[in-house]
Order: C-alpha cells, then sequence, then structure tokens
C-alpha cells in the first residue's frame, strides 16, 4: 500500500476501499524494530490478558467447520506491503496449535485458526512480535464478519444471475434470429423448456431479497421500490411459463425468459455496488472507532506498572504511551516530549509536538517517544467519543430535500401500480401477453430509487470528504443552506485573531532604544508565563536571533524576580557596565507611566529613575486570516466583522484583514439583532464563532461554524466545528457545499427526467422489459457515481496574501 | 436436428456445473483479496 509519508493517517483514509484497521504509521516498523529487545517482557503482559477465554468472544468466533478451534480476527500493525504478509503467516504458522493462517496485505487484515488445546492468544501474537509486527485483536470481528458473509452472499446472487443470464441469452438468439417456421415446433419447445430450468434458480434464488422485501411491505402496508419490482417478476414469470408448458393458452407461446433474468442481473448489480458504497462509509466509520488500544499499562501506587484493559482505565490513572500506541483517554502529558498524530480528530496533518503539561487527546496517535499521561476523561466523556457521535447522528439525519423527496416516494410508487394496472386493461382485449409485459415494464422502468438517493448519497459522501479534513458537518440540512449564503459574519475574538499577543508598538523614554528597552523587560518577562510576559519574551528573542545575539540575551539574568498579583514584576540587573538596574514590569499604575492613546493593551516598564518604556500589545492575527478573507470575498460573500471588544480595536484587526463592514462593542442581543436585521432584508447569513459565547446568534444564523479546538463539541451548537481551529478550511467548506448542491440538483433532474422519458414510454408498450431493468439500474447507478465524485478529499486552498501579515513595526517616540 | 435433445440439457448441465465452481470459488474468499494471488510470486516456497 502505497502511503504517504506527510500526513499517513489521511492518505490511509483515502485509501479507504479496502482498509478498515489501525493505521500504519511509517515510523512504526522502524519503532517496533527498535524496540525489540525490550519487548518480550513488556508485550507479554499486555498479550497475557488475552489468555482469559472471557475475552475471546471479543475478536474470535468458534470455527465451525473443526470443533474445538477458534477463529480470531486480527489486526497487523507494522505491515506495509506484501512480503511483510508472507512473513506473517509463516511465523505464524510455524506455532505449533495454529491451523490455519490468512492474512490479507490490502487491508492488514487476518485470520488465524487456532486450538485452545495447544496454544493461546498470547503464545502466536507474540510470535508476531518477534518478527517486529504488532498483532492487535480487532474487535469489530462480529461487525466485519458479518459484512464479509453478507458481500459474499450478494457476490453469489449475482455470480447465479450472470451465469444463468448468458445461457438464457443463448436459448432466446434462435427465436430473434429465425425467420417464422425456420425451427421446428420441439426444438422452440426445447429451447424454451431449458430457459425454464435456468430462469428457476434465477427466481428461487437471485431474486429471494427482492421477494423478501415485497413481502414485509405488504404485510406492513407500506410500498417501496421492491414492490413494484418484485410483482413485475412474478408477473413476467408466470406469463412465460404458461407460454412454455401451455402454448395453447390466453398468453400464447410467447415467452420472457431472456429479459427477466437480464432485469435481476442488471438489478442486482445495482444493488451491489450499493452495497460495496456502503462498506466504504462503514468502513470510514469503523476507522475512527477502532483507534483506541485495547489494553493499556498503568502506574499502581507502589509506582510498578500494569497492564489493564481499557475498560478498567478511569480518572485520575498515570499511564504509559509508547511510540505507535494510540492515547487512551484524554489527558495531560506527565513526563516525555513527543511527536503526536491527531489527523483524524482535528485535520492537522503534521505531526504536533507534545510536552509536559500539554494536553493530548484520545484516538490520537503517539509518533516518537515513550510519554507519561495523567488521564483526564475517559470513554464517553472524551473528545473523541463526541465526535464519534457527532459523525454518527449526523450521518442519520435527513436533508429537507431528502424528506421532501420521501414523502413524494409514495405515492408516485401507487400511482405507478395503477398506471401499469391501467394498461394492463387497456391493452388487454388485443393481446393479453403483450398487455401483461406493458404493465412489467411500466412497473420496472420507475425508479424512485434514484430520486431518493440523490440527496443523502450526495450529502453523505461531502460530510465524509469534510470529516477526514477536520470539519465535522452536525446536520446534513446545513450543507444545502450553506450553499445559499451571501453574507458571513466573523465574531473577532478567538475567529480572526489567536489567543496570542504580539508587540506592536514600543515608546521609550528618550536616550532609551526600543531594543534596549525590549530586552530589559524580557529578562523579567521570561520568568512568568502571563501571555503579555511570552510576547514580550518571544519578540525579544526573535530579535536577538535577529541580530545574532541570542547567546547574550539568554545570558542576561535577572536577580530577585518577584511578581506582585495583578500589577506586575520586580527583579534586579547586573548590567556588564557595572550598574544595577531594578527593573519594575506592570501596569501604568505600577511603573507610573504616563498613558498613551491607543487601544491596544498596554505594559510598561520602570526603574528608579521612573518610566522606561511601554509596550502596545496587539492580538496576533492569524497568518492565514487576510488570505482567507481575499478568497471569500472572491467567491461572491459579503464579510461583516460583528464583536464585543471595544471598537477600536475591532476596526483595526478587521481593517487588517480587509473587512471594511466592521461593528464592535455588540453585546449577543445587538448581535442577534443586527443578524435579523439582515435576515429581514434578505440576506443568508452565515456566523464564524469560536461556538461558546455566540449560541444565541449561532442559533439565529442560517449556517454556523465554530472554530477552534478548544470547542466541547457536545455544548457546541454549530452547524459546522472546524477542529483544527484552521480559517482556511472555511474556503474549501464553502466550495463543497456549492458543488454538493450543484450534484443534488443533478442528481434530481436526471431522475425526473428518466422517470417523466421512460413512463410514457413504456406505456405505450415501446419498451420491452429488459431495457426498462437496464434503465432503472443505470438511473441510480448514474446518480450514486455523481454523489462520488463528492467524496475525494479536499484540497487545501492555496493563499497567496500571506504576505500581507505585517510584523511587529518598533517605532520611538 | 436430434444432436440437439442431447446438446441443450448438456448445456443446462453445463451451467449448473460452472456454477457449483463458482460456488466454491466464492465461499473460499477467492473473490475478497484479488491481491493475493498477484503477490504470490514473491513468496518463497
Amino acid at each position: 500500500m502505497h502511503v504517504k509519508l506527510s500526513s499517513p493517517l489521511l492518505s490511509y483514509l483515502q485509501n479507504m476501499t479496502q482498509v478498515n484497521v489501525l493505521p500504519s504509521l511509517p515510523d512504526l516498523h522502524a519503532s517496533a524494530l527498535a524496540g525489540q529487545a525490550a519487548m518480550p517482557l513488556e508485550s507479554a503482559d499486555r498479550l497475557k490478558l488475552l489468555d482469559d477465554p472471557a475475552e475471546w468472544a471479543a475478536f474470535s468466533l468458534p470455527e465451525k467447520d473443526r470443533a474445538g478451534h477458534w477463529s480470531s480476527s486480527v489486526v497487523f500493525e507494522g505491515m506495509h506491503c506484501a512480503a511483510c504478509a508472507i512473513t506473517l503467516e509463516d511465523a505464524l504458522r510455524a506455532v505449533p496449535g495454529v491451523e490455519s493462517v490468512q492474512i490479507s496485505s490490502a487491508s492488514h487484515r487476518g485470520r488465524v485458526v487456532w486450538s485452545p488445546e495447544q496454544t493461546r492468544p498470547s503464545e502466536w501474537m507474540q510470535s508476531v512480535e518477534r518478527f517486529g509486527y504488532k498483532a492487535v485483536p480487532a474487535n469489530d470481528a462480529h461487525a466485519h464478519e458479518h459484512r464479509r458473509q453478507e458481500a459474499r452472499r450478494m457476490v453469489w446472487r449475482l455470480s447465479v444471475a450472470a451465469m444463468c443470464m448468458m445461457q438464457v441469452m443463448m436459448y432466446a438468439t434462435p427465436a430473434y434470429v429465425s425467420a417464422p417456421g425456420d425451427i421446428s415446433a420441439e426444438s422452440m419447445h426445447l429451447l424454451r423448456w431449458a430457459s425454464w430450468v435456468l430462469s428457476l434458480p434465477v427466481m428461487l434464488f437471485s431474486c429471494a431479497p427482492f421477494f423478501g422485501s415485497a413481502w414485509r411491505d405488504l404485510r406492513e402496508r407500506q410500498v417501496s421500490m421492491d414492490l413494484p419490482v418484485a410483482l413485475g417478476m412474478v408477473v413476467t414469470f408466470v406469463v412465460s411459463s404458461l407460454g412454455t408448458f401451455e402454448p395453447a393458452g390466453p398468453f400464447g407461446a410467447e415467452v420472457y425468459f431472456d429479459s427477466l433474468t437480464m432485469f435481476v442481473f442488471f438489478l442486482l448489480m445495482g444493488r451491489w455496488l450499493e452495497l460495496r458504497l456502503r462498506d466504504r462509509t462503514a468502513g470510514a466509520l469503523e476507522a475512527v472507532l477502532n483507534r483506541l488500544p485495547d489494553s493499556i499499562r498503568k502506574r499502581l501506587p507502589d509506582g510498578t506498572w500494569e497492564r489493564i484493559s481499557i475498560r478498567r482505565l478511569a480518572v485520575g490513572d498515570v499511564i504509559e504511551v509508547l511510540p505507535g500506541e494510540a492515547f487512551a483517554g484524554d489527558g495531560r502529558v506527565l513526563s516525555g516530549q513527543t511527536q503526536v498524530d491527531e489527523a483524524l480528530l482535528t485535520g492537522e496533518s503534521l505531526p504536533l509536538t507534545r510536552k509536559a503539561g500539554d494536553r493530548v487527546i484520545a484516538g490520537s496517535h503517539n509518533l516518537s517517544a515513550t510519554l507519561e499521561v495523567q488521564i483526564e476523561q475517559v470513554g464517553a466523556a472524551t473528545r473523541y467519543a463526541q465526535i464519534v457521535a457527532l459523525m454518527e447522528s449526523a450521518s442519520v439525519s435527513k436533508p429537507s430535500m431528502a424528506l421532501l423527496v420521501d414523502r413524494w416516494a409514495k405515492p408516485f410508487l401507487i400511482s405507478v401500480l395503477l398506471a401499469s394496472f391501467a394498461s394492463a386493461i387497456y391493452w388487454w382485449p388485443t393481446d393479453p401477453a403483450h398487455a401483461l409485459m406493458v404493465a412489467v415494464a411500466v412497473l420496472i422502468v420507475t425508479c424512485p430509487c434514484a430520486l431518493s438517493l440523490a440527496t443523502p448519497a450526495a450529502m453523505l459522501a461531502t460530510a465524509g470528504a469534510l470529516a477526514r479534513s477536520g470539519v465535522l458537518v452536525r446536520r446534513l440540512e446545513a450543507l444545502q443552506n450553506l450553499a445559499g449564503i451571501d453574507t458571513l459574519i466573523f465574531d473577532k475574538t478567538g475567529t480572526l485573531t489567536r489567543d496570542a499577543f504580539e508587540v506592536a508598538q514600543i515608546h521609550t523614554r528618550s536616550g532609551v532604544s526600543p531594543q534596549q528597552a525590549l530586552t530589559w523587560a524580557s529578562t523579567l518577562a521570561r520568568h512568568s508565563w502571563h501571555p503579555v510576559s511570552r510576547a514580550l519574551w518571544a519578540e525579544a528573542r526573535r530579535q536577538a536571533e535577529l541580530g545574532g545575539d541570542l547567546p547574550a540575551l539568554d545570558a542576561m539574568l535577572a536577580r530577585n524576580v518577584n511578581e506582585e498579583a495583578g500589577q506586575g514584576m520586580r527583579g534586579d540587573l547586573d548590567m556588564p557596565c557595572g550598574v544595577k538596574l531594578s527593573l519594575r514590569l506592570g501596569s501604568a499604575v505600577f511603573c507610573k507611566a504616563p498613558t498613551f492613546n491607543g487601544h491596544h493593551l498596554q505594559v510598561s516598564l520602570a526603574d528608579d529613575a521612573g518610566w522606561l518604556a511601554t509596550f502596545e500589545l496587539a492580538e496576533e492575527l492569524r497568518p492565514e486570516a487576510p488570505g482567507v478573507v481575499a478568497e471569500l470575498k472572491k467567491m461572491g460573500l459579503t464579510l461583516k466583522v460583528l464583536s464585543g471588544d471595544g471598537p477600536a480595536a475591532v476596526a483595526q484587526v478587521a481593517q487588517s484583514v480587509g473587512i471594511p463592514d466592521a461593528r464592535g462593542g455588540c453585546n449577543p442581543q445587538d448581535k442577534l439583532q443586527a443578524l435579523k436585521q439582515w435576515q429581514a432584508q434578505g440576506h443568508r447569513v452565515a456566523m464564524v464563532g469560536d461556538g461558546l459565547n455566540d449560541g444565541p446568534v449561532l442559533a439565529g444564523a442560517d449556517v454556523s461554524f465554530a472554530l477552534g479546538q478548544a470547542v466541547p463539541l457536545a455544548q457546541s451548537k454549530a452547524d459546522f466545528v472546524l477542529m483544527g481551529g484552521q480559517l482556511g478550511v472555511l474556503i474549501s467548506t464553502v466550495t463543497r457545499s456549492r458543488q454538493t448542491l450543484r450534484i443534488v440538483k443533478q442528481n434530481l433532474a436526471w431522475a425526473a427526467v428518466y422517470n417523466a422519458a421512460c413512463v410514457p414510454l413504456a406505456l405505450m408498450g415501446f419498451l420491452p422489459a429488459w431495457a426498462a431493468g437496464l434503465g432503472m439500474a443505470l438511473s441510480s447507478l448514474l446518480v450514486v457515481l455523481n454523489a462520488l465524485r463528492l467524496a475525494q478529499g479536499l484540497t487545501p486552498t492555496p493563499l497567496h496574501n500571506l504576505d500581507l501579515i505585517h510584523p511587529a513595526t518598533l517605532t520611538a517616540s | 436436428m436430434d444432436i440437439l435433445y442431447l446438446l441443450i440439457p448438456l448445456s443446462v448441465a453445463l451451467v449448473f456445473f460452472i456454477l457449483a465452481g463458482l460456488w466454491w470459488a466464492i465461499h473460499r474468499g477467492q473473490f475478497e483479496d484479488i491481491e493475493a494471488e498477484g503477490e504470490r510470486i514473491l513468496r518463497n516456497d
């Protein structure tokens, strides 16, 4: 399998067709090999848990053919190619008690049949680990097995229909090509008889699902597509059988076995493709569900480590996470520094650094080093579980367009049944057999499937593609609304800016250079974690790095530093020339500084002689904000800013990203009022907020986005959640929603035109049953394939305006 | 054309025979991992 190194999880998801297993991280192979020496003791612990027969049922089934044997479903980690599969199979077969092994290198899955009398799961799993791979029990064994069985049955039904169809076609050909009288009555009868024999398995076996659901519909007094289809099949078969065995009967000697089998084949083909499509979506969801490890190493009170099952993990536990493992719960890093992969959860495709004190999220992968993590959330409380729940709930929600179509499907089907009945009555006096075949063609050719598939297929495909880029869709309906918006409102805090500050301007006492003031301030600031201090320290370091005297800055240490809560900091600094400076850094009052007119946050520096400098700090713009704004304008959207911050600050931010219309000082009521006003003027408004403070406004907007990693998903009421906190995906989400609506419209138009054209043709008797079957299968297939175009991943929109961001400017006053 | 009385039933039987082969192939999972056979060339044995 081809794995792109930059974002293994994303590319892995794109290969979802066959894969529904844990990802193969690029460095897993290496780390597994590197850790091999230390492994036996460590993994033995983990694997011993699986030797409990109570755990077997989670990933194994008793083997049907061989009593006393178990067949286990296993996912292999660290596999890259076919050669890996062969090595693994050989390794497993060498274990006494392992009866048979089948490993698929495409899906990284395997089945191991083993006898509990001779071996235990831990034994054969260890043999896998000795070769540098890792075997993980596949806990979804039953669901997976079920899907496999279903797919097998489907292929088998399809094969029977295909074989019989081909042969029946052969028997039908002579009747088509010969002139009347060429074939003797006996030969003709023989051919019909043979066709009848081969149509039997098609009717009795291949069509069983149609009859099954038609029967269910009848019992529950429902109407679905299967009812007219099954009716059509039965009528065709009965008419043809009478033609075969009673040529002198009312329906004549005509037979339609070829039409019947061909129709069944096309229909099954369509169903089979649909099934594969569904498995693909199920597979994508399963990949997310399968990401938690099944056992973890937990620290006991006496400091030793014990391996426990994930079900026993509790809040407050300290666990050890090895490279290549997934985090079992949300937590905080206690010690160690590593890179993590959060691609599936936040859409961030690059590895992120996590060190002591940082948060890690369940379901993300530890890539490079061993960590100790204190668990803060487990199970349903984790961000991961919320994402899974959201994905599940969104995938079953129905957009209004689909509901509309569903409402019309039933009367449509009933009128089709009536129309076919009417056509049969109309044609009956001329030719009873022809009358029935016309009725059958009408029954078969109508395709409300295409109509009812049109909307959900396209929207689900889009939701899947968006989820892979870190955009969660809460309601499919929102995709439809988003395509129609013309106004986009930003809530400034947290959407256009980051939480961090940057130094915008420095005012100094005459005789002091801004650089000097910054350096002095930074010697105090480096001792504090206050965002302001961190901004000063970062700026000082940046400047020193530019000037090439970073070591000098690092060497400057203030003494006696202490922080006065709510005021500022003080400390002494020894200058190289021998002078001692006693510095104060903090509010203007604390430093007895003059006030400057401005809308920025100000922090001052003073020494014993009084005021030295004042730093103006601006909220740092998101680097991508100006580019995104320009791009959105190009797409024809009106952009506005509505914020609760001071009007001057709001105007300044809005101006620097290029939004002319900005309103500051709004409370939530003001925002809602403004929103209602715009909506009253006929605008369709989307709101981008942080998803928390703007609850009523988000709910009032036509479409709402929540941005940022800090959003508790369960509380967020937004329609879309941008999990990575990247504004850039806003563009692709809007673009994709417009594409989606376009494709939905294409699909609906196609389905409508198809039905409008074919039903009258069938009523007039121009359409043979086989052509009706082909048309119906093709029209559903076309709709699904058209929707599939939306399933491909989003391309990150290139931003050209990145150089619009101004570096902090330094001016002396 | 009496041979038809043999050939046509024979062709019907042939279809059932082929179907039996297909049944065997499908239920042994031969269509589930199409790539495996191609990869067999990499095997040592």
